[in-house]
């Protein structure tokens, strides 16, 4: 992913993202389009790999990831962010049937059904 | 190490064709093989730009059978990713409507499951296996499916027309088929 | 002829699909349901059967109704019966566990996930009574059928504990009720007649590791005291003789043996499988490693990617299904559990693929200290420095707490396929799972990220592999065999 190099005045609007420095990489994710807590649960999930702050702005999100890498690390994050998103999203849909049988496999473990 | 040019692939997708929770797991599906970017483009419309991740330069070399594989061009690996979300994206739209419309039928159908009687018989009244909650739950999943059958037979003059609360056997018997309408 | 729709739009696509899952391979389309039904579709048949045009006359709707594909043509008990019998495990609690005797080997086997330690930490030894507070525990359980395993580091170095535990867990049982089983994974560098004759009278089943022809063996399985590859075989050799005698005192159960595949077995798979049949033994279970615990450390060196695996293990199915038609009676584990679904619509209690995975309310790991833990490799975990996957101990916490400890709940949330975005649209979920502590240890998350997770390219490979074998006839034989024994 390309982006501006170090001294330029970054541009900013939504869905852009835009190079500080060497081994920092901002990313500008629209609401619409990544919730606040898909970023939030990303960025916990690169916590172990990289440097990582994600900031709520107006109608988006901004992730600066700083890292040798920063880049790739940057590419990882963003897939990461559109699991978590889709994760979400199936949520809203099935969460009846993922409970019924999460339910139903502790009660069962716990021994709180009467037969087997 | 020589750094990489890769060739990005933007792809405009208007959402009045798909919405965009069948865009993003279209993208989310081709994501093994790119890092994916998804952006509003205008009204109606998002852009996803597909990345493809790092590949070797010289090709992958096979521990198995010592082949080493031939470099993809990277423009040729962002013009598959994008043959491929297109897919995705028409897989995904009828893959949403069927879940869409069996909802509740497969949520009545897993509750059936969980509470049914490997003895043949029905579950005892007192006995089902089922927690109240999930007792009144299926309870109101049933009468939900038999009062949307009284409602279409009611406007078409027929009973239970989709037939679901008929087994096989009651509606089919032993070896004859359905005559032709 | 004239076509008619089989039901009113009551959907978009044309109201004939119940739920269905679907994969493109090639020009075909693989369908199955919920239930565990497949089907086999030629693309035109898909694109009519999803627009509502598919004719109602020939033998393919009444293959697709009868395997519960025709949305009003669905028998609700057949369905339900099928998916009760093959989620049959969402009704018990945790049937396997695993008591780790001592941590100490006398082995360095390159790919060691179990972490083991040197010969001097005697202190890693499970106390005869950490073991009977463990099997206390385990009988806690409200699972009619508990089966104990007994592993290491090499369990045979606490051969104290491991009698006392064995006679203990026997007289408890029979108290509570239970049907028990008991197992033991050694690497039988340590047997001797006296060990063996105590094992047999008391029925307890043995496993061990064979990692192909000695060379390769010894290769990943580093025994400094001697041959790790000579020692294997001539307990096998003993147990099957024993097996094939019998006792009119007690049963004996035939050995078996587990092969973990490493970089160096991949271009090796005709001769590992040789030595399995020349060994006598009629199951090999082929295990890919996973870079869990000690093993990441070492993957650059022992470890391969998930598509090296995937052609080892076609490769590895196809020689096994030849030697099958020249007669010899050898089937792959893996295959054959798989099959017991897609056939049967069995639960063979395989663990690693069940929805959710039997973390905590499958199966237990019992630490040398009485620590519990949702898996072996949860375990592994844990001894790498990382104790996530810990749920309680045997001395301080009762059985309903640890069922209910908020680690138990969310590695079953986390491996409910209905909740993956990639698995609750797999045509392979009806008879796969994932793993948290895979996910974990690979990719930073309990829930993992399926489109990039290996373990996932694995298993779709060995999916992909099986029903492609199924297709045809004269493998179809053979394997429906295989989930039959």
């Amino acid at each position: 992913m390309k982006g501006r190099t170090k001294g330029t005045k970054a541009q900013r609007h939504r869905g852009t993202e835009a190079q500080r420095h060497k081994g920092t990489k901002e990313m500008v994710l629209d609401s619409g389009v990544y919730c606040a807590e898909a970023v939030r649960l990303a960025a916990f999930v690169f916590s172990d790999k990289a440097g990582i702050k994600v900031a709520p702005r107006g109608g988006t999100s901004t992730a600066v990831i700083n890292g040798p890498d920063a880049e790739r690390l940057a590419g990882e994050f963003m897939n990461e962010v559109l699991n978590q998103q889709c994760r979400l999203d199936l949520a809203k849909k099935n969460s009846k049937i993922a409970g019924i049988i999460v339910t139903r496999a502790l009660l069962s473990a716990a021994g709180e059904k009467a037969k087997g | 190490m020589k750094k990489q040019e890769h060739e990005k692939n933007i792809v405009k997708v208007g959402l009045k064709d798909y919405d965009l929770d069948t865009v993003r797991y279209a993208a989310y599906a081709v994501s093994d093989a790119a890092y994916v970017f998804i952006t509003p483009a205008g009204k109606g419309a998002v852009a996803v730009e597909f990345t493809p991740k790092h590949q070797p330069v010289t090709g992958h070399q096979s521990p198995v059978t010592g082949h080493r594989s031939p470099v993809t061009s990277h423009r040729s690996q962002a013009g598959n990713l994008a043959r491929r979300f297109r897919e995705e994206l028409k897989d995904e739209k009828i893959r949403a409507a069927v879940f869409d419309a069996n909802r509740d039928l497969r949520e009545f159908m897993i509750l059936k499951a969980l509470s049914y009687d490997t003895a043949g018989a029905p579950p005892e009244q007192e006995d089902s296996g089922l927690t109240p909650e999930q007792e009144k739950e299926l309870d109101a999943l049933i009468a939900q499916v038999e009062s949307e059958i009284k409602r279409e037979s009611a406007g078409s003059g027929t009973k239970d027309p989709l037939g679901i609360t008929r087994t096989w056997e009651e509606k089919y018997g032993a070896k004859t088929g359905r005559k032709k309408n | 002829m004239a076509q008619k729709p089989a039901a009113r739009k009551t959907n978009p696509s044309g109201g004939v699909l119940p739920q269905v899952l679907w994969k493109k391979t090639g020009g075909s389309y693989l369908l199955t349901n919920d239930a565990g039904h497949y089907a086999w579709l030629k693309e035109k048949d898909f694109a009519a059967i999803t627009a509502g045009r598919l004719a109602e006359t020939g033998p393919l709707f009444a293959e697709l109704a009868s395997k519960g594909f025709i949305r009003d043509r669905l028998d609700f008990n057949d369905l339900a019966a099928k998916w009760k019998k093959k989620n049959a495990y969402l009704n018990y609690g945790p049937g396997l566990h695993i008591l780790v005797l001592t941590l100490r080997c006398n082995h360095k086997c390159l790919y060691c996930q179990s972490a083991a330690a040197g010969l001097g930490a005697a202190y890693t030894d499970m106390s005869l009574a950490t073991a009977r507070k463990s099997v206390d525990f385990a009988l806690n359980s409200p699972a009619m059928g508990i089966t104990l395993e007994f592993q290491g580091g090499e369990p045979l170095l606490n051969w104290k504990a491991l009698k006392g535990t064995v006679e203990y867990a026997r007289k408890k049982a029979k108290t509570r009720g239970k049907d028990l089983k008991l197992a033991l994974v050694s690497n039988f560098s340590l047997m001797d007649a006296e060990k063996a004759g105590f094992l047999l009278a008391n029925e307890i089943s043995i496993c061990t590791s064979l990692d192909g022809p000695k060379d390769l063996h010894n290769k990943n399985r580093i025994f400094t005291g001697g041959n790790s590859h000579g020692e294997t075989l001539k307990w096998l050799k003993y147990f099957q003789k024993k097996h094939a005698a019998q006792s009119p005192d007690y049963r004996v159960f035939k050995p078996g043996a587990l092969l973990t595949v490493s970089k160096y077995s991949l271009s090796r798979h005709r001769e590992i499988i040789d030595e399995y049949a020349r060994a006598g033994l009629e199951d090999i279970f082929i295990r890919p490693l996973a870079p869990i615990g000690y093993a990441r450390n070492l993957w650059d060196t022992i470890g391969y990617e998930a598509k090296d695996f995937a052609v080892f293990y076609l490769k590895s199915l196809d020689y096994i299904l030849k030697l099958n038609r020249q007669g010899v009676v050898i089937r792959e584990k893996t295959a054959a559990m798989m099959l017991d679904k897609i056939i049967n619509f069995q639960d063979p209690g395989y663990l690693d693929a069940r929805c959710p995975c039997g973390a905590a309310i499958g199966q237990i790991a019992y630490n040398y200290n009485g620590d519990l833990y949702t898996c072996d490799e949860g375990r592994m975990v844990g001894w790498a420095g990382d104790d996530l996957f810990k749920i309680g101990n045997v001395f301080r916490d009762a059985y309903k707490k640890v069922m209910s400890n908020g680690v138990t709940r969310v590695c079953v949330v986390s491996s409910n396929l209905e909740a993956q975005p990639a698995c609750a649209r797999c045509a392979y979920k009806p008879y796969c799972g994932v793993c948290p502590v895979y996910n974990y240890a690979t990719q930073g998350s309990l829930w993992g990220n399926m489109p990039s997770n290996d373990r996932c390219g694995l298993f779709k490979g060995i999916f992909e592999t099986l029903f492609a074998l199924l297709k045809k006839p004269g493998n179809a034989a053979i394997l429906k065999r295989w989930a039959g024994k």
